[in-house]
Order: C-alpha cells, then sequence, then structure tokens
C-alpha cells in the first residue's frame, strides 16, 4: 500500500508543497529515498529506522521505497524526517487513523532515541504552507512558538515519535498553540542602547536623523 | 558607536516587515527568540567579508549580509579596507531591494531593502584635515585611499559628514537627546511625507522621481543662485543636485515647513561635501 504524508520544501523563501509516498514490497530488504534528495535527506533513511526501532516498533525486512515528488526539485535538510517516519508507520498500519494527517504537514528532523528536533526556516513554511491551503502544522516542539506566529494554521508541537502516532491515531488530545500576537509593543524602547549615551557629535546626529527621515 | 545607534531612531517594524525579516533569520537558524522579532536588525560585517557572503550565495544560496539587514542598517566600518569585488556586489541590490542569486541547484530572489551607513578614516594614518595633530601621509596615499571607493558605490551614498573629535567638554554634558525624541521628529517628518504623497504611490522623499521633484521641490530664486553658485564652483553630476534638493525637502519636512528655504537649501549642500574632491 502506498501511503502519502504532505510536508514543505523551501527555496529561499517560497515553498513547494512536497509529498511523501511510501510503499512497502517484497523482495531484497532495502530503503531507497528518491525524488532528487541531497546527502542529508538520503541519511534520514537511518535516522527514521532507528527512530522507529527505538520506540519498539518492529520493522519487517522489505523493500521500503520513499518517493519525495514533485522529482524536479532538489530536497535538501532533515526537515522531511518526521513525514518520512509518518509516512512508514502509515504503510505497515501503526498509524491507522488519517483524519488528522488530511490538509496537514509535518516538518522536522528526528534524534535516533526517536525524539523530534527542531530544524530552521519553520516560519516561512507556515507562511507558504497557508498558501497551499493547509489547515495544520505538525512542527517540533522547539519550534511550535516560531510556527504560531502564523495565524489561520494550527500548530501542533509534539516531541517525540510516539507523541506523534498517538496524537495521529486519536489516541492523545494535543492543544493546538494559540497563535502570538503582534499587537501593540509594551512601554518602553525596544533596544538597550541610546543616543543620549553619546556625547557631543551634534552635527553627526543631525545627519542621521535626516538620513532615516527620507529613507523608506 | 553612533552607526549601532541608528536602529533606535528608526520607525518600529509594521507586523509584515517584522514577518519578513524573521523569515530571513528563521531560514538560517537564527531567530533564536523563536517568536516575531521586533527589533530592526543592524549588520557590520568585518572589512574582509568575500561577496559572495554579501550578497548571498552558496551551493544552495543562503541570504547574505544585504538581506539579514533587510528593513534595517548595514553598516560597513573603514569602507577603503573592504574588497573591490564586495563591494561592488551592492550596486544593484541597493537599488533593486532584492538580491537574485543564480546557482545550479536553484535561482532565488531574497529581498534585501537595508540602509548603508560607512565610516572611512580622511587618509591611511586618520589625521588628514585635523586641527590639532599633523597628517604625514603624501598626497598620492591620500588620493589612492580614497580612490579604493569607487564613485558609482559614492554616488549612491546619499549624505556625507565629517566626524570631528569629541571636545573634552562635551563628556560633561550629561543631558544628552533621547533615541525616542529624535524617532518622535523623523516619524513626524515621514507622515508630513506619506500624506503629500498618498496619491503618487510613493512614501518617502528618497522615492521621488523627476517628474515629482519638479513639483514639490520648488525653490525660490534667492535658492537657486545658492544652487546654481555652488553646481558650477564645484562641478556636480546631476545625481548630485537631484540628492541635493531632496535632502532639502527632508530638512524643511523635519522642521514642518512648507517650501524649501535657502538655510535648507545651504544644510543640504554641507552633505554633499565628498561631490568636491
Amino acid at each position: 500500500m502506498v501511503s502519502i504524508i504532505k510536508s514543505i520544501a523551501l527555496q529561499g523563501l517560497d515553498g513547494v508543497l512536497v509529498k511523501i509516498e511510501v510503499d512497502i514490497s517484497s523482495g531484497l530488504p532495502a530503503w531507497e529515498i528518491i525524488g532528487l534528495p541531497d546527502v542529508s535527506v538520503k541519511e534520514a533513511k537511518e535516522r527514521v529506522r532507528t527512530a522507529i526501532k527505538n520506540c519498539g516498533i518492529e520493522l519487517l525486512s522489505r523493500k521500503y521505497v520513499i518517493n519525495l515528488s514533485p522529482a524536479n526539485i532538489k530536497k535538501i535538510g532533515s526537515v522531511f524526517d518526521l513525514a518520512i517516519a509518518a509516512g512508514v508507520l502509515t504503510s505497515i498500519g501503526i498509524i491507522y487513523e488519517g483524519s488528522r494527517l488530511k490538509d496537514t504537514i509535518l516538518i522536522g528532523e528526528l534524534s535516533l532515541e526517536g525524539r523530534v528536533e527542531p530544524v530552521n526556516g519553520v516560519l516561512p513554511m507556515c507562511i507558504e504552507a497557508l498558501r497551499f491551503g493547509i489547515r495544520r502544522v505538525i512542527v517540533p516542539k522547539k519550534n511550535e512558538k516560531e510556527a504560531a506566529c502564523v495565524s489561520g494554521i494550527e500548530v501542533i508541537g509534539v516531541s517525540d515519535l510516539k507523541e506523534l502516532v498517538n496524537y495521529l491515531n486519536g489516541k492523545m488530545q494535543v492543544e493546538p498553540i494559540p497563535t502570538s500576537s503582534y499587537g501593540a509593543r509594551k512601554n518602553g524602547t525596544l533596544y538597550s542602547i541610546d543616543y543620549s549615551e553619546v556625547k557631543g557629535q551634534a552635527g553627526t546626529k543631525r545627519a542621521l536623523e535626516i538620513a532615516v527621515a527620507r529613507k523608506s | 558607536m553612533m552607526a549601532k545607534r541608528i536602529v533606535t531612531i528608526l520607525p518600529d517594524l509594521s507586523f509584515e516587515e517584522a514577518l519578513e525579516v524573521t523569515k530571513i533569520y528563521s531560514i538560517i537558524g537564527k531567530n533564536e527568540a523563536q517568536g516575531i522579532m521586533r527589533t530592526r536588525p543592524f549588520r557590520n560585517p568585518h572589512h574582509t567579508i568575500s561577496a559572495v557572503s554579501m550578497a548571498g550565495g552558496g551551493a544552495f544560496p543562503k541570504p547574505g549580509e544585504v538581506s539579514l539587514a533587510h528593513h534595517g542598517v548595514l553598516f560597513l566600518d573603514e569602507l577603503p579596507e573592504f574588497k573591490h569585488s564586495s563591494l561592488e556586489v551592492l550596486r544593484g541590490p541597493m537599488e533593486d531591494r532584492k538580491v537574485s542569486i543564480s546557482r545550479v541547484q536553484a535561482n532565488l530572489t531574497y529581498p534585501c531593502n537595508f540602509m548603508l551607513v560607512a565610516s572611512m578614516n580622511p587618509c591611511p594614518c586618520g589625521y588628514f584635515g585635523d586641527k590639532e595633530r599633523e597628517c604625514k601621509c603624501t598626497p598620492s596615499q591620500i588620493q589612492n585611499y580614497k580612490n579604493r571607493v569607487s564613485g558609482p558605490l559614492l554616488d549612491r551614498i546619499d549624505l556625507h559628514i565629517e566626524v570631528p573629535n569629541v571636545k573634552f567638554k562635551s563628556f560633561e554634558n550629561t543631558k544628552e537627546e533621547l533615541s525616542c525624541k529624535i524617532k518622535e521628529r523623523v516619524e513626524k517628518a515621514r507622515k508630513i511625507q506619506q500624506e503629500r504623497y498618498a496619491e503618487y504611490g510613493i512614501y518617502t522623499n528618497s522615492e521621488l522621481t523627476p517628474k515629482l521633484m519638479e513639483e514639490f521641490c520648488v525653490l525660490s530664486s534667492s535658492s537657486k543662485s545658492i544652487l546654481e553658485k555652488y553646481f558650477q564652483k564645484n562641478k556636480l553630476s546631476a545625481r548630485s543636485y537631484s540628492k541635493i534638493l531632496k535632502i532639502a525637502r527632508t530638512i524643511a519636512d523635519l522642521e514642518g515647513s512648507e517650501n524649501i528655504k535657502d538655510k535648507h537649501i545651504l544644510e543640504a549642500i554641507r552633505y554633499r561635501f565628498m561631490d568636491k574632491r
């Protein structure tokens, strides 16, 4: 059975929705990641396999084919670990509930123990995800605050693979992180430095004031 | 010390601007606080920086210093010490406010709307033009030093100032103006500009087109003759001329004056002293 999980790849500040397809078939035992993966993505198979094993889930010796589509874009980084793991676990029936995977993307790196580690670029990924009609993002616990800067998307922070499985199977409730509001700034200044610390130099300060007043 | 404090007199970031800044820092994993960044970035790369790290690059292009200074200040200390190539890459991004980087793996564009601030010594020993100490450099040394900064780049810098030595007396002065007071004046001046240009689709004086300048930078006959004399004496370029007008317009706005007066023109001329060399 082919299972499909969504994640997102960044091209600069623009995002591309990536579908992670996992297929398990009989044949010589092997793990193949295809779809123009970078070395860091290829290494994901070792992290994912070990993380799953260390969560107490037994993986049978089969041929695992993981395709990252669209296959014409280079994928870099460790952000797909979580989605690949979810795809494998869905294929072998450990994750049996698909409802929470609908309109959801998964972002995160896995450690060998099965912990979900933070990654770079979570904020632009969430902003771009919204553009693709995604309603929920599952991110590493340590990145949830950054993801919650985006309004209109449900942010679920997970700290390990077991938590992800339980959440997706509906056995555990994870409260979405409330969107952090920008709002008006609290009183006081943002900076710890101030022009009053600079003695004299009235002419220079004046020039800087003019420079700042005319720039967009 | 003074350049670092420019961010304290810039208006606060709007939500959209803050989001743009945070996005860039998120990609490189430098958004340590994890929330939205409210402070404007201040970047001061060392002068050994390469052109690639200035503009952005790598096998899979990462944002460079120009993009990390987006909506903030890019400060280049000791400008002539920078590599020629690292300075020349600034020219395009300064005009376009975005930088496109092409590599085998990807073609990316990052925003880079920054304010460039640079400092340099008047000569290699640093005392040329000093009233108290003697400069030991030869004229050719001084010329070589100045020539390390290319004309086109200098042309894009709007205001030039000479920073004098601090007098001992000023150390005793404890009542220096607070940043928030300066910021108030800046915000007021910007509001005047915004309202004036509301129907023209621009926000500030720096964006004025030649046509709009004819309308909004009208000079009295006495101001005109001041500028004419200065222009002919120093053989200014057309670019310098329009810069003086825009600076004078800003000075008038800071004062809340509707018209550009003689004193505004006279002050604006002072900020173009590098044209004379």
